[in-house]
């Protein structure tokens, strides 16, 4: 990656720290994922300072088991945002999937094939969200707009608005078990989310999907030209957001044992905020799993912080909302650096 | 023979504007089919829609027999498509571009899978470029940061990639420079050679002419003619291209378009040969530097030899000065003080009583020889070392050796000296004195004056002007001081060489009334006691 830094205002006659500074700033804008890890590090501090609960093992394994669920789904949220789309869709598919599978489980399926449904469930919805916004060339605010409208409608209508209790222990393990290395013990969740963000990973920058799926928002007649079958690139990557947010959906029903109807109201603005302060730019073709994982941690933290701070929860969403605010213009800002230099 | 593209019946609009009106055409396996018309009629629109850009409102496409729908699908078939501007991925790099939608990676049918073999990729890509003469710096240079030309080259280069058997070519030529618009023709006549169908829709005419088998002909959307190129004749195409057949307003319009593409064709070679001309003029431009570069390290050489030289003239110079000095001591201090001495003796020998008169004459005469002797040699050491001259000073000097010299050639001189002349470096006064001994004796051998004047002054507190003028008969027309000196003359040369290691000026001219004036300047440092100075 290139850094910002060739294009400097003229500081002629003015040297020395100033320009350094310059330089410094232009390079950690240039490296978005430190931005945000430095950020995590300063919320961190002021929250030790402040709170005598936050630094607390039992607090940070409650951060990291909540934040693993909303980072599963802001990767695939991350993916439809690089090919210039958006999915408000997630916070009505987790909910549906999780209830899907607890449906399934106390019809006592087996857990395996109870995960399959609600897997499957995600996956049919970000599947209808691709085809509507791929083939049928719908925008894709509206369509998942309407998806998130119906998922949220059928959890409601299959449920008659009462949550399914008593989930099976082995299905709860998923979200409660502990995973103890030597002397440290991992949230269950947590080590879902590091694997999967390898593997997302791995797909992003090392295959050839990743490279089409970064060119797609900027370069779709290069893509054509090219003979790349762009609409299928689309379905594929609202079914992967699909699919990765159900496992989101899942995990989150196994930690609270429930599968509630109002579960995960309102975690589309979580997830997209986790993706666009992480540095995927809602322009498209940029992003990258690293910084939505980083992104998803500083969103919880600062929920978390909130309510350890005692902050009305009324106020927790106008924090946030600013939040996402002041890194889409962080993103503009940066954006226009660039275009100056071409 | 099956056609390898087939289109029925094509109709496409945007809104109500409809760009392509039932067109039908064929192409064959290693034809190349042109397309012609004025711009707007409809070439690009039906490109597209045979490449499956646009999804035609009408009519159908095969190609090999089969229905064409999706552009993604139309490059697994095997047709490439060139566009009027390339459609590349800006923000990725060069060789990404030239292989995207065709990487080479690991596992090989790994599909979207795969990783990328960047190694091979960029190899490939550089062996095609050079192959279409495309500089870059680095094939991982993003294209979004190269020239329209270099982009629309990497377009071709992706065409290029895969094996074709159709390629569409939409008038790329617009951000082709001259030498690109004629590799491009070159390359299309490789692909028919090969038996690669290609579709080559153009603006120019000449194009169309060198490259095409046959050239169908559009206006506003439809399809007005069909010429083989071969047997096609000029003023027929364009009058399709128009739509007239009447000749009065035809033969305007083919002039206009031939002299249009006659003079583009002009300007881009002008352009080149321009650029060719720069090429050389910078290689000239550096030759000369590196000459003159060598001529100033030349003059450099030759300025210290003669410096060195100038100092070994001067030493020698001061060397003949001392010896002169020491010989005239010599002289002056033992011969003839041992002549006195003599003359003494003899004075005594013949003051005794037993001396007869006889002898006493003789003796007489020998004394008065060495008397004249002494003389003579006085003479000699006053020209050797003038013997006032350090005593005194090179005023007193100068009087003294002008008076004798006047007494002794009966040449009148007369001498102006300056009031403040007071004392100068040694070296100075010598050289002065004997600038002044030789002109004189120059005077003497050559001028046959009767009168001389001379006159020595400063013109600023460190010059002095030295000038004898004589009334003679003054210096031939085709003097010259080198040939004087190779006929063995050195007085003239002597003061040259005299002023000249004094790092003064020497000038020598005849006067109005025929005799030679010598004028020589001379700076001299400020001399602190200046005896008759202020």
């Amino acid at each position: 990656m290139d850094d910002p830094v060739v294009n400097q205002p003229s500081t002629e006659g003015r040297p020395g720290l100033l320009q350094s500074l310059r330089g410094l700033w232009h390079l950690l804008l240039g490296r978005h994922e430190l931005v945000v890890f430095v950020l995590l590090v300063v919320i961190g501090a002021f929250l030790s300072l402040r709170t005598d609960t936050f630094l607390t093992w039992n607090n940070l394994s409650n951060i990291s088991r909540a934040f693993s669920w909303i980072a599963i789904a802001a990767f695939g949220e991350s993916m439809t945002i690089i090919i210039g789309g958006i999915d408000l869709s997630v916070g009505a598919v987790m909910a549906l999937a999780g209830l899907i599978t607890a449906r399934c489980l106390a019809a006592e399926l087996p857990v395996s094939l109870a995960i399959a449904a609600g897997l499957l469930t995600g996956g049919l919805v970000g599947w209808v969200n691709g085809l509507l916004v791929g083939r049928v060339g719908l925008p894709p605010f509206i369509v998942t707009l309407g998806t998130m409208s119906i998922a949220r409608g059928i959890t409601f209508g299959l449920t008659g608005g009462w949550p399914v209790r008593n989930l099976p222990h082995g299905f709860r393990l998923l979200g409660q078990h502990d995973l103890a290395l030597g002397s440290v013990s991992l949230p269950l969740p947590f080590v879902f989310m590091l694997g999967l963000a390898v593997l997302v990973s791995l797909m992003m920058d090392w295959t050839v999907l990743g490279n089409y799926i970064y060119a797609l928002a900027n370069s779709e007649r290069a893509l054509l030209t090219s003979g790349v079958n762009v609409v299928r690139i689309k379905v594929l990557v609202y079914t992967l957001c699909g699919v990765l947010t159900a496992m989101g959906g899942l995990l989150m029903t196994a930690r609270l044992g429930v599968a509630a109807p109002m579960a995960a109201i309102g975690y589309e603005l979580d997830i997209i905020a986790a993706a666009v302060i992480g540095g995927t730019s809602l322009f498209g073709g940029e992003g990258s799993v690293l910084g939505v994982l980083l992104g998803a941690a500083v969103m919880q933290m600062l929920r978390n912080g909130l309510v350890l701070l005692g902050l009305s929860a009324y106020w927790q969403t106008a924090v946030l909302g600013t939040m996402i605010l002041a890194f889409i213009l962080l993103d503009h800002w940066r954006r226009q650096i660039k275009w100056n230099r071409y | 023979m099956e056609p390898l593209l087939r289109a029925i019946n094509l109709s496409k609009s945007f809104g109500t504007l409809s760009a392509v009106q039932g067109v039908s055409l064929e192409v064959y396996p290693g034809e190349v089919v042109g397309l012609a018309g004025v711009s707007g009629s409809g070439k690009s629109a039906l490109s597209m829609v045979l490449a499956g850009f646009y999804a035609p409102n009408e009519g159908d496409i095969y190609f090999e027999g089969r229905r064409l729908r999706c552009p993604f699908r139309a490059r697994a078939l095997g047709i490439e498509v060139i566009h009027q501007k390339p459609d590349l991925a800006e923000h990725l790099d060069i060789s990404r571009n030239v292989f995207l939608g065709s990487e080479i990676g690991w596992p090989a049918p790994g599909g979207w899978l795969k990783i990328p073999n960047r190694r091979r990729m960029d190899q490939e890509a550089a062996r095609i470029l050079s192959q279409l003469d495309v500089p870059f710096s680095s094939l991982r240079e993003k294209v979004a940061n190269l020239s329209g030309e270099q982009r629309q080259m990497i377009a071709i280069a992706r065409a290029m990639i895969r094996p074709a058997k159709l390629i569409i070519i939409d008038d790329p030529t617009l951000l082709l420079g001259y030498a690109y618009q004629q590799k491009l023709l070159a390359l299309i006549q490789t692909w028919q050679q090969q038996g690669t169908a290609v579709i080559f829709s153009s603006n120019n005419l000449d194009h169309l002419l060198a490259v095409t088998d046959r050239i169908i002909i559009l206006r506003q959307g439809r399809r007005v003619a069909e010429h083989h190129t071969d047997e096609a004749d000029r003023e027929e195409i364009v009058a399709a291209m128009v739509g007239t057949t009447d000749r009065q307003r035809l033969t305007p319009i083919i002039w206009a378009l031939d002299s249009y593409y006659r003079a583009r064709e002009q300007a881009e070679k002008l352009r080149q040969s321009q650029t060719l001309l720069e090429r050389d003029l910078a290689a000239q431009d550096a030759l000369n530097r590196q000459l003159i570069d060598q001529l100033a390290e030349q003059i450099n050489a030759l300025d210290s030899a003669n410096v060195a030289l100038q100092d070994a003239q001067r030493r020698l110079l001061t060397e003949l000065e001392q010896e002169r000095k020491h010989l005239a001591r010599e002289i002056h201090d033992q011969v003839i003080q041992d002549l006195l001495s003599v003359n003494y003796q003899l004075e005594e020998i013949g003051a005794e009583e037993s001396v007869t008169p006889a002898l006493r004459d003789e003796l007489a005469g020998i004394r008065d020889s060495i008397r004249v002797l002494v003389d003579d040699l006085r003479h000699i050491c006053g020209n050797l070392r003038p013997p006032t001259i350090d005593s005194l000073g090179l005023g007193a000097a100068l009087q003294s050796y002008i008076h004798d010299w006047a007494k002794r050639t009966g040449i009148s001189v007369t001498l102006d000296l300056d009031a403040n002349l007071g004392r100068l470096p040694e070296a100075i006064e010598l050289s002065i004195f004997r600038i002044v001994q030789e002109g004189l004796s120059n005077v003497r051998k050559h001028a046959q004056a009767t009168a001389v004047q001379l006159s020595l002054k400063h013109t600023s507190p460190r010059t002095l002007m030295l000038s004898i003028a004589d009334n003679g008969r003054g210096l031939a027309k085709d003097f010259d001081l080198s040939a004087l000196s190779a006929e063995g003359h050195y007085g003239l040369l002597g003061i040259s060489e005299r002023v000249a290691l004094l790092g003064g000026r020497l000038k020598l001219q005849n006067q109005a009334d025929g005799g030679l004036l010598i004028q020589a300047e001379i700076q001299h440092p400020r001399v602190a006691e200046t005896g008759g100075g202020e």
